[in-house]
C-alpha cells in the first residue's frame, strides 16, 4: 500500500499542530465555536446529540494491521472500546473529547493516518472497490488513481469552501462494487481501442434527499488528463452550484438544472484554458504510483485444498461461512475473506477495539498484513491461503467476526440513526436488531440468497437506501419513528432507485413488511433469480399487495 | 457563463454584496501589518460617481465599468471590487489600469471569490494586488494565498498579529497554484 513520503508526513504533522492551535484558541476563547465549527469539521469532528463524533480517514478502504492497531488503541483509549465502520470506508468514533482530539489525530499521524476532509463542504475521501488489485474481474487496479486524486484533493485551497460536500469514487472491475453513478464524480478505469488506459467519467450522481443516477460526462478521458479534468468540474461547480439552499446545492442539482450536455461544454470550456498545464501526469507518475501497489509475494499453489474441502462437508458452520464469506481470488490457491461486522444484535459496522486487534493479527499472520473496509460495512482480509482458511475461520469465530451473513438480509447497511446523529428522524439500529431476529434461521437466509438491504435514519441517506434491494427510510411522524420501504434499487452497473412500495409502516411492523416481500420473491422467483430480478420482472405490485394486505 | 454581461439587468445589493462600507485602520498586506486608508464603497442602488468620497477607495464593478476613465483620472488608487457572484472575466480588459481588485466575503464559507483569485493570477496574469475583505479570519489566510492574494483586511475583533502566524502553517503542499507551489508529482519527477 501507499507509504507516506517526506511531504505527506509533513503536511499530516503539521495539519495535526494546526488544529491543535485552533483547539488552544478556541478553549481561550480566542475562536468562537462558530468559527471553530467548519474548521473542526474538516478534521472530521461533529458535535452530535451526546458528544462529539470523530471521523478517521481510510482512503479507498485499506488499512494496514500497524494502522488498525492504532485504531483499536484509539477506541480503548479516547473512546468507549468501538468504533463505527461507515458506508465511505471510514471509520468514526463516538464519543472523543474534543480536548483529546489533536492527541488522537497525532496518534494516528504516526501510522500515517489522519481525519482531513472527512466532513466539510470539501472533497472527501476517495472509496473504491473493496476488491481492488484481486478480483476476478477486474480489468484496471483502481488504487494508484485513487491514491494520486487523494493527494491532489488533500487539502486543496481553491475547493475547500464548496457550496456542498464532494464525493469521488473510482472503479477498475466489471462489475461495480464502488457505487461509482451515484458519487459526485464516479470514475471507472477502461481501456479504449488503443489499449490506452483513461477513465469514462459520470457526474452529478447521489443518494441523500434527491437521488440521482450519475451522467456520464466523458465516454474516454486519457489518464494523464484526470487532475486537470476534476480541476475544470470542481471549479465550474464551485463557481455556479447553488449556495442559497444547502438542500440543493450538491452538484448533482446543477448538472440536472444545466443539463449533462451545458454542463459537459461549460467544463469542457474551463478545461481548455488549462489542459496542457502543470496538472497533466506523466507516465512516470503512474509507474511510480503503481509500484506502491504491487501484487504480494503469492506462493505457486493449486487451487483445491483437501483438508478445506473435507471440513467444509464435516462441519455446517463451517460451510456456511465458506460459502457466504469468502470469494473467488485472482491467484490460484487463495480465497477472499469477508470478515462481517454484522453479527446478530450488533449495530452494524461496529467493532470493539479487541475485535480490531484480533483483525489486525489475523490479517498479519494471513493476509500480508493488510485489510480493506467496505461501503457494505464490513472487513475483507484480501490474500488467504486456502489452506489457512479454517484457521482463519476459527481465529475470526473466537472473535465474534465469522457470523456466515454476507450479502444476505442481515448483512445489512445502516446508518446511526436516532440513538447518535442528530439529523436523524428514526433509529435504525433497532430496526436492524428486529430484522435479524426475524431472520434467524441461517437456511432460510441461504434459500432467500442475495438481498441488499439499506436503511438511513432519515432523508439524508447515509444509509443509501435508494439503492438497496430493499430500502428502508425512517422519517418522522408527529413525534413517532414510521419507516418508508423501497424495493430494486442498484447501487452497482444497471443502477436503479428503489421503487417506494406506499404508506410509511410502523416501527414495529418493519420487520414483517421485510418478511412479506421475501415471501412474495420466493413464491414468485424461476430458476436461480435473485430477488432484484424477480423484482424487474415482476414489478411492484406483487410486492405492495402482500405488504400492505399484511398491514390492513 | 458570465453572469452579468448585461449591466442593466445585474442585480443590485443582493446576499453576495457587502451591504455597507468597509474600513479597517491596518491591513495585511505581503505578510506585514500596514496601515491602512483604503474604503470599500458598498453598492447601493442610487450611487454614482458623484457619491464617491475623496481618497482611496475600491468601487462596485458596475461602477467601474461605467466611469473607468473619471475613475482613472481620480488622484487616488484604482482599486475595484469582484463580488462572489461576479465574473473577473468582466476586468479582463481593464488590468493595466486597476492596482487593486477587491475580492469582498460575505462570508467565508462562500468559496467562489477563491476561484475568482486563481482566475485572475492564472488566466489573466494580474499582477497588481488581490486583497480579501469581510469575513476574512486567520483560518483562511493560508489557502487565500495559495490561490493568488496578497492583502487582506480582518474585521476589527481579529488580532493582526496572531494572524500573521497562519502564513507558516504549512510548508509542503500538494498543489500548484498561484503561490508557485507545484504539483507534488512534478515535484517527486524532478527528484527521481
Amino acid at each position: 500500500m501507499y507509504k507516506y513520503d517526506a511531504v505527506d508526513k509533513t503536511i499530516v504533522s503539521e495539519r495535526v499542530e494546526q488544529f491543535r492551535d485552533q483547539v488552544k484558541r478556541h478553549l481561550a476563547g480566542e475562536l468562537s465555536a462558530a468559527d471553530l465549527q467548519p474548521l473542526r469539521l474538516r478534521n472530521g469532528l461533529y458535535m452530535q446529540i451526546h458528544a462529539h463524533m470523530l471521523r478517521v480517514s481510510i482512503p479507498y478502504g485499506l488499512v494496514s494491521s500497524e494502522q488498525m492497531r492504532t485504531l483499536a488503541y484509539i477506541a480503548r483509549k479516547y473512546d468507549r472500546g468501538y468504533g463505527h465502520f461507515t458506508t465511505r470506508q471510514n471509520i468514526q468514533y463516538n464519543w472523543p473529547e474534543l480536548a483529546d482530539v489533536p492527541d488522537i489525530l497525532e496518534d494516528l499521524s504516526k501510522v500515517e493516518m489522519h481525519a482531513i476532509q472527512t466532513s466539510g463542504n470539501c472533497i472527501r475521501n476517495i472509496s473504491s472497490d473493496q476488491y481492488a488489485g484481486v478480483a476476478t474481474d477486474e480489468i484496471i487496479d483502481p488504487r494508484p488513481y485513487c491514491e494520486i486524486i487523494r493527494q491532489w484533493s488533500t487539502l486543496h485551497p481553491e475547493f475547500y469552501w464548496l457550496p456542498r460536500k464532494f464525493k469521488i469514487a473510482i472503479t477498475g472491475a466489471t462489475t461495480d462494487r464502488a457505487a461509482v453513478q451515484f458519487h459526485d464524480i464516479g470514475l471507472e478505469v477502461v481501456h479504449n481501442d488503443q489499449q490506452e488506459i483513461g477513465f469514462r467519467v459520470y457526474v452529478g450522481g447521489g443518494l441523500g434527499r434527491t437521488p440521482v443516477i450519475g451522467k456520464v460526462i466523458k465516454e474516454f478521458l486519457p489518464r494523464e488528463d484526470i487532475l486537470s479534468y476534476c480541476e475544470a468540474i470542481l471549479r465550474v461547480y464551485n463557481l455556479h452550484g447553488r449556495r442559497d439552499n444547502k438542500y440543493k446545492a450538491r452538484i448533482k442539482i446543477l448538472v440536472n438544472a444545466m443539463g449533462i450536455d451545458a454542463f459537459r461544454e461549460e467544463v469542457e470550456s474551463e478545461w481548455a484554458h488549462f489542459m496542457d498545464g502543470e496538472l497533466k501526469l506523466h507516465a512516470t507518475d503512474f509507474e511510480t504510483m503503481a509500484g506502491f501497489f504491487p501484487a504480494p509475494a503469492y506462493e505457486a499453489l493449486e487451487s483445491g485444498d483437501s483438508r478445506v474441502q473435507k471440513w467444509r462437508e464435516l462441519d455446517t458452520r463451517f460451510r456456511d461461512w465458506y460459502d457466504n464469506n469468502t470469494a473467488d481470488h485472482r491467484q490460484a490457491g487463495y480465497r477472499i475473506v469477508n470478515v462481517s461486522l454484522k453479527e446478530h444484535g450488533i449495530a452494524p459496522g461496529d467493532a470493539t477495539d479487541a475485535q480490531m486487534d484480533a483483525i489486525a493479527n489475523i490479517a498479519e499472520q494471513y493476509s500480508f498484513a493488510e485489510i480493506r473496509t467496505t461501503h457494505e460495512q464490513n472487513l475483507v482480509l484480501a490474500d488467504v491461503r486456502e489452506q489457512d482458511l479454517l484457521d482463519v475461520w476459527k481465529a475470526l469465530d473466537e472473535h465474534r467476526l465469522a457470523t456466515p451473513n454476507i450479502g444476505s438480509v442481515n448483512d445489512m447497511i445502516c446508518c446511526p440513526g436516532l440513538d447518535f446523529c442528530s439529523l436523524a428522524n428514526a433509529s435504525s439500529i433497532s430496526i436492524a436488531k428486529q430484522i435479524n431476529e426475524k431472520f434467524s434461521d441461517f437456511q432460510e437466509l441461504y434459500d432467500i440468497g442475495e438481498v441488499k438491504l439499506k436503511m438511513s435514519g432519515c432523508m439524508n441517506a447515509c444509509g443509501h437506501h435508494h439503492v438497496g434491494h430493499i430500502g428502508v427510510l425512517g422519517v418522522d411522524k408527529k413525534g413517532e419513528e414510521w419507516y418508508q420501504l423501497t424495493v430494486g434499487g442498484d447501487a452497482s452497473n444497471e443502477a436503479a432507485l428503489g421503487a417506494r412500495l406506499g404508506p410509511a409502516i410502523a416501527k414495529d411492523d418493519v420487520g414483517e413488511a421485510v418478511s412479506s416481500i421475501l415471501h412474495v420473491y420466493r413464491e414468485q422467483r424461476q430458476d436461480d433469480e435473485r430477488l432484484l430480478d424477480t423484482f424487474r420482472r415482476v414489478g411492484v405490485d406483487p410486492f405492495k399487495e402482500k405488504v400492505y394486505a399484511e398491514q390492513a | 457563463m458570465a453572469t452579468n454581461r448585461n449591466l442593466k439587468a445585474r442585480p443590485k445589493a443582493t446576499p453576495s454584496r457587502i451591504q455597507e462600507n468597509i474600513r479597517t485602520a491596518k491591513a495585511i498586506v505581503d505578510q506585514k501589518i500596514v496601515a491602512n486608508d483604503l474604503l470599500h464603497v458598498a453598492e447601493t442602488e442610487e450611487l454614482g460617481l458623484s457619491d464617491l468620497p475623496n481618497g482611496n477607495i475600491s468601487v462596485p464593478l458596475n461602477i467601474w465599468l461605467e466611469n473607468k476613465s473619471d475613475l482613472i483620472s481620480r488622484d487616488s488608487v484604482v482599486a475595484v471590487q469582484i463580488a462572489a457572484d461576479e465574473d473577473p472575466e468582466d476586468l479582463a480588459n481593464d488590468f493595466s489600469d486597476v492596482e487593486i481588485v477587491v475580492l469582498p466575503f460575505v462570508t467565508h464559507a462562500d468559496g467562489r471569490s477563491y476561484s475568482h483569485a486563481h482566475k485572475l493570477r492564472e488566466r489573466y496574469g494580474f499582477k497588481g494586488q488581490i486583497r480579501a475583505i469581510g469575513d476574512v479570519k486567520f483560518d483562511q489566510l493560508d489557502f487565500l494565498t495559495r490561490v493568488g492574494c496578497n492583502a487582506f483586511e480582518l474585521p476589527e475583533s481579529e488580532n493582526l498579529e496572531t494572524a500573521l502566524q497562519a502564513f507558516e502553517e504549512f510548508s509542503e503542499v500538494y498543489q500548484p497554484a498561484a503561490d508557485g507551489g507545484r504539483l507534488i508529482f512534478s515535484k517527486r519527477r524532478a527528484i527521481h
